[in-house]
């Protein structure tokens, strides 16, 4: 299959680069790509998370009871990490309330909620006409202040991801419209019905970080979309490049492998090579924001699963709760045992399905425990090896396992446990059905909190050793200030010797003043005595 | 609505640990047949007393370990250790015998190092070495029903085979008085190896049938026959991604290398070969169904290729310059002892870190 697809691929355009590890997992993405992409009615509620990337929330514009028009401009970042907030359609600031978020160990966070008044009266768009005759810079800063941000995985401000690259020469980028995860199929979608406005999406990224040559990269198994694409780019210089399909092709490390040959370094991100990875959607946010004026207000998501009466895909507004996008597909509430949003691989199971659609949502599955049977017990390892084949960072889950149980972090960190990006592969196919990534998590965290302890442990330690310091300094000091006291009196004793000497001479001399004295006023006395005596008496 | 918490991935697809021991002993099947038709029933009595022993040690350790077993059970590894051990010791060997080293099996070599997956040795050879040091005489020797009282040869799937292939097994029985006084001997015919350890190329001719039938029964066609059933369902296995391609090729390019090397013509018989070595001894078997055990071998690619070298070369020289004529068990063994450091030390570059390699020449450019 890998052989036919490269012979295929090499046809078209560049060669493509063999990945390592990987695994076949059935598609299940017909269901949702039967229909068009389809915009979403008016929900009645939008809730809008105020989370920054980096924990901060970010600065409300507006407060209860505020009327907002569509696009207007509601909460601006207080860091590099934010993006800021439009408004999804017009409607009145209901509160700003607590809300559970996708990651349900995360706390509830702060979310603008926008009671919907079903009129979208709009705040006028300002449309770039002439796009290609602006910087890179300037292009940038439109991206940041209309909301742009990357929509596959981590929901940074495009913006930055961007600055990063201007700031190491970018050589390569690369448009990411591989969706290689089950259930997913909202970039397929949109490169489908789209393929025009991302090409220039493609074109106006390329423009904002000068790179030199720009590739769209796309898994060999959408013929619609690689159809539609080829059209699009039939007067550009952008190049097509066909990956093999597998599971995960459409990483930002593994696609970054397959169309240059080269790796991501570890820890390190693909600008460290001169490469810049973009997600499609981004791409379309791009054209968007650049060409229409519209600010980042809306995303394709997918809608999957057999509870479903009609998976689709939908142009959903950002804040759109999830229960509100179910029941617009017909969910049977009998079959519908869980929510997932993401694929089935690495999507996060809701604890709570009053979740929001955010910039990162691309798929909202409704399992049913026909397609998503309980996993059967855990049992022991035999150490097959089934999982360091599959591994696309090339680690040894069955090594990896075995010292996440004894929390030997030394040979975990020997074994290169960060380099593991969790997609689920080795669990995939784990005959013990071990809950490998589980176990992996986990160790992440515990080897974060050591990280973590250490930091703070050296810290006390420094301000002991200060403290010790500081007193033994104080000691010897004052040791010292003693010694220098002594010193001090040892060389006072002669001063002593010539001071007492001298106190000897002024008493001596007071007393012999005080005896003059004396003598002088006794003779005075027996000298009135005489003359009183020798006064005649009258 | 709250669930409980579930984590990534939902979606899993993988042959379960009981269904790839099922395939294993399926693919085991051919030889084991091809065996009662050359040497009689006696393997599968072997077969048979292991795995009900197997079963019982493993309840009892599963239950003196506070384990279900009735769900610990249904992995059949304990069953794939009992059959593997049944391959290896001789035909005929008295049950008590097997019972023995399936103990040692289970209970030594399995339980006592955590069960299943913490085994550092090969439980199944170990349950033979044991037997081997413990019994020398007992298990370098033979029952193959082939001939009666008066010496003629008989079918070892006869009735009187068939006795003779019980008695063998359970000496306690008696049949017939003419039979219980047979002599069961067969002794080295079996084990060609043996007789090619002792045997001058001479002799080995006469040893050695010259019927050209693949069906005759004799040790050396029975054997290379059998030998090729295991190769068919090692490939097998091979096919079905059971096993990785590694550990066999490893062993068996090695044995055939080395046996190529010290090939002479006109020394010792256990120079043969690299024919004879491979399908006139338990290398297939070793090579494709015994070493390639998971849990007991080295798990990285290069380290699996270097574990099987290693197997390959100790199980030549203790054939050829040791004094045991088969030695799969032991070089097995042996090669556990190395796959823990293999496994430390030969791990794939993983994605984004410099191999060895090139920070070697980095090195000893600066």
């Amino acid at each position: 299959m890998n052989l036919i697809a490269r012979l295929f691929s090499s046809k078209h355009s560049t060669a493509v680069h063999k990945t390592s590890g990987g695994i076949n997992p059935p598609p299940f993405k017909e269901h949702s790509l039967r229909s068009q992409i389809m915009p979403t009615p008016l929900p009645e509620e939008l809730w809008l998370s105020l989370m920054q990337r980096d924990g901060k929330s970010l600065e409300t514009l507006v407060s209860v009871g505020d009327l907002v028009l569509k696009n207007q401009l509601i909460a601006t970042p207080t860091t590099t990490y934010g993006v800021p907030i439009h408004a999804p359609t017009s409607g009145q600031i209901k509160e700003i309330s607590a809300k559970h978020v996708v990651n349900s160990f995360a706390e509830p966070q702060l979310h603008i909620v926008i009671a919907v008044d079903g009129q979208d009266k709009v705040e006028p768009l300002q449309a770039v006409t002439q796009y290609q005759s602006l910087s890179a810079f300037q292009l940038i800063e439109k991206l940041h202040d209309l909301g742009v941000a990357n929509v596959g995985g981590i929901d940074l401000p495009t913006s930055g991801k961007l600055n990063l690259a201007m700031q190491s020469k970018t050589q390569l980028l690369i448009i990411n419209a591989c969706e290689c995860e089950p259930f997913i199929s909202a970039d397929e979608a949109l490169v489908r019905e789209k393929a025009d406005q991302i090409v220039s999406g493609a074109e106006i990224l390329q423009q904002a970080n000068n790179a030199e040559k720009c590739v769209v990269a796309i898994e060999n198994n959408m013929p619609d979309a690689i159809s539609a694409l080829k059209l699009a780019l039939a007067n550009s210089s952008i190049e097509l490049v066909l990956i093999p399909t597998k599971y995960p092709a459409g990483g930002e490390r593994q696609i970054v492998q397959a169309i240059t040959g080269k790796e991501v370094p570890s820890g390190g991100v693909p600008s460290d090579i001169n490469i810049l990875v973009q997600n499609v959607g981004t791409a379309y946010a791009a054209y968007n924001a650049i060409v229409i004026g519209q600010p980042c207000i809306s995303r394709i998501t997918t809608l999957a699963g057999t509870p479903l009466k009609t998976p689709k895909n939908f142009e959903v507004l950002l804040g759109t709760p999830i229960p509100f996008l179910l029941e617009l597909c017909g969910n049977d509430e009998r079959t519908h045992e869980s929510t997932i949003v993401g694929g089935s691989l690495m999507g996060v199971t809701l604890f709570d399905d009053n979740v929001a659609i955010s910039m990162t949502t691309n798929c909202v599955i409704a399992a049913s425990p026909e397609w998503f049977p309980d996993l059967p017990a855990e049992l022991a390892c035999i150490r097959c090896g089934n999982c360091a084949d599959v591994c696309p960072a090339k680690l040894l889950p069955q090594q990896l396992y075995a010292f996440s149980r004894s929390q030997d972090s030394e040979n975990l960190e020997y074994q290169n446990l960060s380099d593991c990006i969790e997609c689920g592969a080795c669990s995939y196919v784990c005959p013990s059905n071990i809950p490998l990534v589980q176990y992996f998590r986990a160790s992440k965290a515990t080897q974060l909190a050591q990280v973590q302890q250490t930091q703070l442990s050296e810290y006390w330690q420094e301000r002991y050793q200060y403290n010790k310091y500081r007193l033994k300094k104080d000691k010897e000091e004052s040791k010292e200030r003693k010694a220098r006291l002594i010193k001090n009196r040892s060389t006072k004793t002669d001063f002593d010797d010539f001071s007492k000497s001298k106190a000897k001479i002024d008493i001596a001399a007071a007393v012999s003043r005080v005896k003059k004295r004396k003598t002088e006023s006794a003779l005075k006395k027996i000298q009135e005595a005489r003359d009183d005596t020798g006064k005649p008496q009258t | 609505m709250t669930r409980l918490a579930m984590t990534s991935p939902r979606q899993t697809n993988a042959r379960s640990v009981s269904r790839l021991m099922a395939i294993l002993l399926f693919c085991l099947c051919p030889g084991i047949l091809l065996s009662c038709w050359f040497f009689g029933i006696g393997i599968l009595l072997n077969i048979l007393i292991a795995i009900v022993s197997a079963l019982i040690f493993e309840a009892i350790c599963l239950v003196f370990r506070g384990k279900d077993p009735k769900a610990q059970m249904k992995d059949l590894s304990a069953v794939v250790t009992a059959v593997l051990f049944a391959l290896t010791v001789p035909i005929g060997t008295p049950w008590i015998f097997i019972v023995a080293g399936i103990g040692f099996a289970i209970l030594i070599s399995k339980h006592a190092y955590g069960g299943l997956g913490q085994n550092p040795f090969n439980p199944a050879m170990t349950g033979y070495l044991f037997l081997l040091l413990s019994f020398p005489l007992t298990m370098t020797t033979w029952h193959v029903p082939v001939h009666d009282l008066v010496g003629g040869p008989i079918s070892p799937l006869s009735i009187e085979g068939i006795q003779q292939s019980l008695i063998a097994s359970f000496p306690f029985l008696t049949f017939d008085s003419s039979i219980s006084a047979a002599i069961i001997d067969g002794i080295a015919m079996a084990t060609p190896l043996i007789e090619y350890k002792m045997a001058s190329p001479n002799s080995l001719a006469t040893a050695l049938s010259t019927d050209t039938s693949p069906w005759s029964r004799d040790a050396g066609t029975g054997w290379e026959m059998i030998n090729i059933a295991y190769l068919l369902g090692g490939l097998t296995l091979l096919g079905l991604r059971v096993i990785r391609w590694h550990i066999p090729f490893a062993i068996i390019g090695t044995v055939a290398l080395l046996s190529l090397a010290f090939y002479s013509s006109g020394g010792a018989a256990i120079t043969g070969t690299p024919y004879m070595h491979l399908f006139g001894s338990a290398t297939i078997l070793g090579a494709f169904f015994i070493a390639t055990d998971p849990v007991s071998a080295a798990t990285t690619a290069s380290g699996r290729l270097i574990y099987g070298v290693i197997i390959g070369i100790s199980l030549y020289s203790i054939r050829v310059w040791g004094s045991y004529p088969d030695a799969v068990a032991i070089a097995v063994v042996f090669g556990n002892f190395w796959a823990p450091m293999l496994d430390h030390f030969f791990k794939p570059t993983s994605y984004g870190h410099e191999s060895k390699f090139s920070q070697l020449v980095k090195g000893l450019k600066s």
